[in-house]
Order: structure tokens, then sequence, then C-alpha cells
């Protein structure tokens, strides 16, 4: 957590360590740099070939900052947070002060409850021997404990908008010392062996400094001398000790606790407690007398350590504005009676809090090693809870551009981040128009492996109205399914993807697939392509020729004649399919019984005419005879010369034998 | 349903499934899930345990949390979980195989082992790639598995190296399977096509029985995206679909379906009956909504239903003869799949966790 560690790393390539060689990068989506090894190339160089060309390897390098949520205990933060934050949402600006409370509660107990499961990850074999996850954890752990204390503190002063925060922040100190309280509980349950341990007064006199009144009543009472006056005054002066109650009147309770400080006071200076001079010395604590406290000082580990502690005994009633001015005097005694102590950045921090330095606080706070977690989420709170609103718009702050673009930057990197873009999601929702285009940027990059994701991120866009990444995903996966040669597959995605050229390209690969070996293929699917069919004329054509199939395959003939004529005179022939058509066309005009009445013939004719032979044509003009033959043929009839002559006498054969019939009165 | 006190578990893994474990008389404290879509997938024992913070003035503390007992990492994604007996779990992986797995209850702590593995089940023809496995059925000893290869394996649970038959049922990635009964089951592709399959049969001399999935747009695709039987009546077959719709087909009569309701307004992810209590459906849907349907009691209860006939083939009237409550609304990420077991739900999803509810109905 200090400024100075700048992360290095090393990047062992030797091209990049050559004559005047160095190291150029790139950002790429997805939050990582690309390097490789560059040379400075002026207006004046000249324009060759380096010395290396075709022997050093160009290498280029992917580097991606390291996160502490690669590990899996910290996702649940993560996932967690996220609910919170779209409750937060939800509840908007307008909501009452309590439910904000709450919710600056709940981002809390997540830290609580994954540092609980921190501390017990950390204890499991498998990462107490991996020196590596090991550091990980110690990291995380020192991170999440500062977040957590840092928005407790937070909570106290600017979220709960108490009017007193002694009280509050008793209870904070308490809660970030806890080895006094342990030791402390571990001795009230020896009781009255406790009086011969040997931290038995200096766990008292920790107490005090923390402002632990009830703890220090209930050791005290359990010492063997207990019995003694001295004991008993000391009994009778915390007990007595007034404590502010929210509606109290103030000025009652003022001169009630000046009362009771004066009175402590003549105690102490008329020996009550000589006769005991640890006794004593808890007790000039209490009445604030300034020469214990500073011995007090010189054993804290943090600066804040014993503040609230030592406001309980001199200025119980600190308002939050008062808090400034106790807090750097505190600092200053401080600093003056440690003046080796350099101030940690979670120190620092603590004092920009009470100091009411937000600005500084939450530049700091971005400093955190948690990718932003902690800052994004405070932010959006402040936001919502309008609290701070008057400090920003002091300070020219435009905080819901702050909380806009801090947003934005969490919610696109997890968007980035492998498997955590189902959160980030969220976050870049509430990002407007330029949330919505970084979602239409980053869905379509997310890997597909399964259909099943697929189908989820479909799901994502449709409900974004993002009609172009469900477009986008659908071709992908159809052209991956037909490089695989799954047709059906990638037809069914193409229909989806609504692209007119990709499904006619799938389409015409069938069809000619049909022409040129007499199988049609994804028979199962087209038979129940319904009105999905309309996605393509090329496809409606396919689905028509296999009904035609269909009916031929079974024998019924006569429908089968009538969907072959209806397809002949459909103009959406694809002229390479003109000869499978024609040749499909042959048996039905020459069976016994005509299938096609002369009326169709002559259209079947006409068609021919009008639409096969310009096309015929066309063909010759361009390739010259000899390639019209490889161009327009059918497995079943190679040169289209001959098909044309088959058919037209197949025609007129039919013609006749139709007329006939037709004409015949029975 | 005011009674039904919902817990939230969050265990740090996106959830494929997740199914209680097989109690005969009591409830079931145990529960597996695999996950998805994460860097190792497991699949997880959890056992419920009393809560150790459960602070003196109770109120809205949770009673009871789960604890990760064992686990099994797997090679990819988990795709489906379903018990084969009491202590055995089929798992299907999108890798194309099939595990089984050996779950050994205990009073301190429960084990799950892998103990067999089957072979390539699913690949896809041309690049010989491994095809992900999308769903399993069970029925006996029977597990049959389905995947984006659009064929369906029967393995027995005795020996799932050997496949008894692989039908190439479909030429379209299927994504859900059901028995109907021991010889027939129900496959369904995308484009929501459910095809009857014969166990019995070879591809070519399969029925060419297939069920087209009503679509609110004649022209778009609604893919099959969970399916079910009701437990005692099965002709009757329940599909949910993408656009979140329930269609009901009575198998004795195939040319029309018999109900098709309006339901979620995204992919119905799971569905499926009551273990005990067949009047009641659940289904979990893609946007984080798990609803209840309860046969209307008012209409005349059971009596009415008789000679296989159920509320669920009364077509439009079943909107009034079935009520629906939401059991968890409002977690807006995909609820992939749930369990009950006597009056405890369990589900799970993209959310990252596991909510358990307890006094179901």
């Amino acid at each position: 957590m200090s400024d100075s560690s700048v992360p290095v790393f090393e990047l062992g390539d030797p091209l990049s360590t050559l004559g005047t060689n160095t190291v150029t990068g790139v950002f790429v989506p997805g939050n990582k740099i690309a390097l490789s090894a560059y040379r400075h190339v002026k207006h004046n160089s000249r324009d060759e070939p380096t010395e290396t060309a075709g022997e050093a390897p160009v290498l280029i390098y992917m580097t991606q900052e390291t996160t502490l949520f690669d590990e899996p205990v910290l996702r649940s933060i993560l996932a967690e947070a996220n609910a919170t934050f779209v409750t937060l949402q939800q509840l908007g600006l307008e909501a009452s002060r309590a439910k904000y409370v709450n919710i600056s509660r709940a981002y809390r107990s997540i830290v609580r409850a994954s540092l609980e499961k921190l501390h017990l990850a950390k204890m499991s074999p498998e990462v107490q021997t991996d020196e590596k996850r090991l550091q990980r954890f110690t990291d995380a752990i020192i991170v999440f404990y500062a977040a957590e204390c840092l928005w407790h503190l937070f909570e106290i002063l600017y979220v709960q908008n108490n009017q007193m925060v002694v009280r509050q922040l008793l209870e904070w100190a308490r809660f970030h010392s806890p080895q006094t309280e342990d030791r402390a509980t571990d001795l009230v349950l020896m009781e009255e062996e406790a009086s011969e341990a040997d931290d038995y007064w200096s766990i008292l006199k920790s107490l005090i400094l923390l402002g632990q009144v009830d703890f220090v009543r209930a050791m005290l009472s359990q010492n063997r001398k207990a019995g003694q006056p001295a004991f008993r005054a000391a009994e009778l002066i915390l007990k007595s000790m007034p404590v502010y109650q929210e509606g109290y009147a103030l000025q009652k309770f003022n001169s009630q606790w000046e009362h009771w400080h004066v009175d402590t006071q003549r105690k102490i200076t008329a020996n009550v407690f000589a006769t005991e001079p640890e006794l004593e010395q808890l007790l000039k604590l209490v009445a604030g007398d300034n020469k214990e406290w500073d011995a007090g000082i010189m054993e804290s580990q943090d600066w804040y350590e014993y503040l609230p502690g030592y406001l309980l005994f001199t200025k119980p009633t600190c308002k939050p504005y008062e808090l400034r001015i106790a807090a750097s005097n505190w600092l200053n005694r401080w600093t003056l009676l440690r003046p080796d102590k350099q101030l940690t950045n979670m120190s620092r921090m603590v004092t920009q809090l009470m100091e009411h330095d937000i600005k500084l606080f939450i530049f700091e706070a971005q400093k955190l090693n948690d990718t932003h977690w902690f800052s994004t989420h405070l932010i959006d709170l402040i936001y919502h809870s309008g609290q701070l609103k008057s400090y920003f718009d002091q300070h020219n702050i435009d905080l819901p551009a702050l909380r806009h673009s801090m947003i934005y930057e969490y919610g696109s990197y997890l968007m980035g981040s492998h498997n955590l873009w189902q959160l980030g999601i969220d976050y870049l929702d509430c990002c407007k128009q330029e949330g919505k285009a970084t979602i239409e940027l980053l869905l379509p990059r997310i890997p597909i492996r399964s259909e099943r994701l697929a189908t989820k991120l479909i799901s994502l866009a449709r409900q974004r109205g993002l009609v172009s990444v469900e477009e986008e995903i659908c071709k992908v996966l159809a052209k991956r399914s037909y490089d695989n040669q799954r047709y059906s597959n990638a037809l069914e995605w193409a229909i989806r993807s609504k692209d007119v050229r990709l499904v006619t390209a799938i389409a015409d690969h069938i069809l000619k697939h049909c022409s040129e070996t007499g199988k049609l293929l994804c028979g199962d699917t087209l038979t129940y392509i319904g009105g999905r069919m309309f996605a393509s004329p090329r496809l409606v054509f396919l689905t028509k020729y296999h009904e035609f199939h269909q009916f031929y395959h079974n024998r019924d003939f006569l429908v089968a004649s009538e969907l072959l004529v209806n397809l002949l005179e459909s103009k959406i022939t694809p002229n390479y399919f003109w000869p499978s058509l024609i040749m499909d066309a042959l048996p039905l005009l020459e069976s016994r019984d005509p299938k096609i009445f002369a009326k169709e013939t002559i259209t079947i004719l006409h068609q021919i005419e009008t639409a096969l032979v310009p096309i015929i044509e066309q063909n010759k003009e361009k390739h010259g005879h000899d390639h019209t033959a490889a161009l327009l043929k059918d497995y079943r009839a190679e040169n289209i010369a001959d098909i044309m002559n088959f058919m037209r006498l197949a025609c007129a054969r039919n013609l006749a034998r139709a007329l006939i019939f037709e004409n015949t009165v029975k | 349903m005011s009674s039904a006190v919902v817990s939230t578990h969050y265990i740090s893994e996106k959830v494929a499934r997740v199914r209680w474990l097989p109690e005969a008389l009591q409830q079931s404290e145990r529960f597996v899930t695999g996950s998805w879509d994460m860097d190792k997938n497991f699949v997880r024992l959890w056992k419920l345990q009393s809560n150790q913070h459960v602070s003196a003035t109770g109120g809205d503390d949770v009673e009871q949390i789960p604890r990760c007992m064992d686990k099994v990492a797997m090679e990819d994604d988990v795709t489906a979980v379903e018990f084969v007996d009491n202590n055995t779990l089929a798992v299907s992986c999108a890798d194309g195989h099939l595990s089984l797995m050996n779950v050994q209850r205990a009073v301190e702590e429960d084990q799950v082992q892998r103990v067999a593995r089957s072979g390539q089940l699913h690949c896809f023809q041309r690049s010989q790639e491994p095809a992900p496995c999308t769903d399993i059925a069970i029925y006996g000893t029977d597990i049959a598995t389905t995947g984006e290869d659009g064929c369906v394996n029967i393995v027995s649970a005795e020996n799932i190296r050997l496949v008894k038959r692989t039908i190439e049922a479909d030429s379209m990635a299927l994504f859900s399977l059901c028995y109907v009964s021991q010889q027939e089951l129900v496959a369904a592709n995308r484009m929501g096509v459910v095809r009857m399959l014969d166990a019995r049969l070879a591809t070519e001399a399969q029925p060419n029985i297939g069920l087209m999935l009503p679509c609110r747009d004649d022209k778009s695709s609604n893919f099959v995206s969970s399916i079910t039987t009701h437990p005692s009546q099965q002709h009757i077959l329940l599909c949910g679909s993408e656009e979140g719709t329930i269609t009901v087909w009575d198998l004795r009569n195939l040319e029309y379906p018999a109900s098709y309701i309006s339901a979620h307004d995204s992919p119905v992810n799971e569905i499926g009956f009551h273990r005990q209590d067949t009047t009641k459906l659940f289904t979990a849907s893609e946007t984080g909504e798990v609803w209840m349907w309860s046969e209307n009691r008012a209409y005349g209860g059971d009596a009415n239903w008789k000679d296989g006939n159920s509320p669920w083939l009364s077509g439009d009237r079943v909107r009034a003869l079935i009520n629906v409550e939401g059991v968890i609304t409002g977690t807006r990420k995909a609820m992939n799949s749930f369990d009950v077991h006597g009056s405890r739900l369990v589900c799970g999803g993209d959310t990252e966790a596991v909510y358990i509810v307890d006094n179901i109905a």
C-alpha cells in the first residue's frame, strides 16, 4: 500500500535490448497491453532492413494487470457487491437515510464475510504450502481490511448523519483493534484469577484508552481487592459517568458531565487511590490527564487508535464538524511524540476522512489494489445518498460525471475480464449510451465455447435491444458450423442472424451439393423450417424443392408435378440449378399416364425458352462453348445441350399425350 | 407462500446445475452443484449445517448454511447433473464426456468421488473436435445423453464406457432430452423441433415423428430450452422455450399442442415437477425468476382429472386451473437450475449464489 512501489516486471526480449532498440506498447481491448521491440524511425533514417531482419523473431507480449479477483474466494465480493449495487440503483436518489445506511452496511458485511472466508482459506494446507498464493491472500486481507475500516468510518461520518459521533467512533475503534478485547474476554472468564495475570493492568489500561468502560468495570469488579474503598470509589466513578443519549438536552448533559469530571479530578487529587497506583493511573486517564494520555500515545500503533477513547473522556459530545479540529490536534500531538513513525496510507486516509478532505480521500482510495472496487461503490453510494452534494459543489467536482466515469471504468474492466462479464454488464447498463456502446463492443468479444453460452449472450443482447450484437454472434456461429460441414446448424444460425446473403450462400451450397450428387442435405431441418424459409428467396426455393423431393419420394406424383411446375415458373430458380430441375421433370413428362397437363407443359416450354435459353446464351458468350457444359450440369447429365434436347422432346411427347388425354370424352 | 424463507449463499461459482441428494424418508440436507464458465469447474457436494453466527436476537438470521464437503474437478463446464440412484450421480461435461460419481454420506465429512468416465460420447464428425454434451436423461439404470452434434447416446450406469446405442437424431444441435418411457425418448433441437426417438432402434429405423414448437413470430426460431414429462402421467410433455412460453403436448395426440402458456419473458432454463407432489410445477428463467405453478384445488381437485386428463391439457383454460406464484424474483441474472425436495427448494445460476427456499407451499 505504499506509493513508491511501482509495479515492475521484466521482459526478457533480446531484440528490445539490441543497439538503440527499446520497447513499445499498445493498449488492446480487455485491459491488456501488447509489448514489442521498437526502434525509432525518423524522417531522415535510412530506409533499409534492420540488421536482425529475418534472424531474430519479433515477439509480441501480451501483458495484463494481475488482480486479486483471480482468487475464487474473492469472486463473491464482486458478485455480492454487484447485487447490492443494483439494489442501490433501484433505490434511486430519493430514499430515506436509513435505506442508504442499510446499503452501506450491506457492502461492509460483504467485505467482512469475505475477510472471514479469506482467513479460513489462508489457513488451509493448500494455501499454506503455496507461497505465491499465501502472499496473495495476505495482500487481499490487508486491502479488504483497509476497505472495511475506511468504509465503516465513512459510514459513521457521512452516511449515518449523526449529531454526536463519539459512540460510533468507539464502536469503530473497538472493531479494528480486537486483540485487546479478546484478551479482556479471557481475563473476565478467569474471574478472580485474572488479578494475578501479568498483563492484567496493561489490558485494563488499553481498554480505557479504547473507551471500553463496561469491560473495565467488569474486570475491576472481579479483582480480589474489589471490596476495598479505592476500588469501590473507582467503580462509583465509572458507573456514574454520564452517557449522552440522543434527544437529551445538551446543556443539562454538559453540566452533569462537568460536575462528574470535576468530582473525579478532585478525588484523584485527594489521593483516594493513592494505595493503588495502577488504579490511580486508570482514573487519571478517565479524568483526561495529559501526561497519562501521552504515555498511551507512545504505545499506540496508529495515530487514530486511541482518539475515540480520548474524546469519550474529554469531549463526549463531539459533533462531526468538531471532530475535524480534535483529530488534527490529536494527530499533531501524536507526530510530536512519535516523530520516528511514518504515517501509513491507511492512517492518511483516516485523517482525510476525519478532516473532511473527501477529495483527497477519493484520490487515495483509487490507489487501493482492488481494481477500484472500493472507490467505485463508495462514490456510487455518495452520489445516491446525496449527503455530500454541497461539498462537491463547493469544490467544483462534478459528482455525477465522476461516478459515471468510475462505474464505466469498473464495468468495462469486469466486462473485459474472463468470466466476469455477467457482472460487468450491470455496471455498464448504468452508463447510458456510452455503456450501451461498450456492451455492444465487448459482448461479441466473449469467446463462445458452447451454444448454451451463445444463447445466453443473445438473450442479454436482446434484452438491451442490441440487434447487431445478436446478429453478429449468430453469424459467427453459422460460419463456424458451416466450416464444420454442419449445414443444418449453419442454416439455422444464419436464419437467426437475418443475414440474407449468408442464408443464400448456405442454401446455395446445399443445392449445388444436390445437383452434383443427387443427395439433399439437411432434410430433417427443411421439413420443419416453416415460415423461417422466407429469410432468403433461395431458401424458399430450397425448401420447396425439398418438398417436391418428399412428394416424389412418396410417389405422390401429381402433387410433386404441380410443385415442380410452380418451381419452374417461380423465377427464383438459381441458374446453376436449371439442369437438375429439368432432369427431375423428365421422368414426370415421360410418364405413360400424363402427370402434367397440356397447359402446364406449355408453361414449362415457355419458361425454358424465356429463362433458361438466355442463360445458356449468356454463358456461351462469356465462356465459349466448352465451358457451358461444366457450368450448367447435373450429376445425371453432363451436357446442357443434351439436357435441352431431352427436355424439348419430352415436352413434345407429353404435350401430345396430355392433349389426347384431356380431350378424350369419357 | 408468505411463510417461505429465502436465504442466499454466495459460492463464487456460476452454477449450471443443482440437485438434492435423494432421501427416501427425510428432508434432504445435502445437494450437489456443478459449475460452468469458471477457470476450473467443479462438482461440489454441500451439506446444510446450522449457522454458527446466529445472533441472540434471531430476527432475519439464516438458520442453516451450506458448507462445501467435497469437490471433484471437471475438465470443462458441467452441463447436467442427475442422480441414477441414491448414491450415484451422472455428470455431463462440455467436453462431450459423461462421468459417474459416487457420494458417501457420513456424519462428519461427506465425500464425492468420480468412479467412471465415459469415452468421447459427442464430437463433430468432420473436425473430430469434442462437442459439448448438453443434457442427460435417466430411466432406471439407462443414461441417455445429447450433444451439440445432434446425437443421442444411451449407456448403462453399470458400464458407461460401453455405448449401448447411438442415434443420430438430428443434424442440428440438440438442447434437451427427456425419457417418456423406457423405450421412448424425446429430444429437442435449437429450431424448436421435438423428436420422438425409440431407444431400441438404430438411426435408420427411427420413427420420423417431430413436434414443432409454436412460436410467436413465424419467421424466427424458438428453441426448446428445457423439457419434462409429468411424473405420473407420462404422456404429458411440457416444453419450456426460448421465448419463455410453456407448450404442453399430449403424446396420445400429436396433431397440435394441448396447451400453450405464456410464462417468463426469457428462456425457461429448467422446468420440472415437484418430486413428491405432482400438482406442482416449477420453472426457472434466464432473467432470474423461479415460479411455482400449482393446480387450483377449487376447481374440483383430483377427482376431475381421472382418465389421464390433467389441467395441463386443458388448452386455454390452463390459466384458470393453475395458479402461478413467484418463488424467487428480481435476481435478474440467469437462474440455471433448481431442485425441490420435500418443502425445500434449492436453485442457483449466474449470480454465483445458491438460494435455499424453506417451507415451500
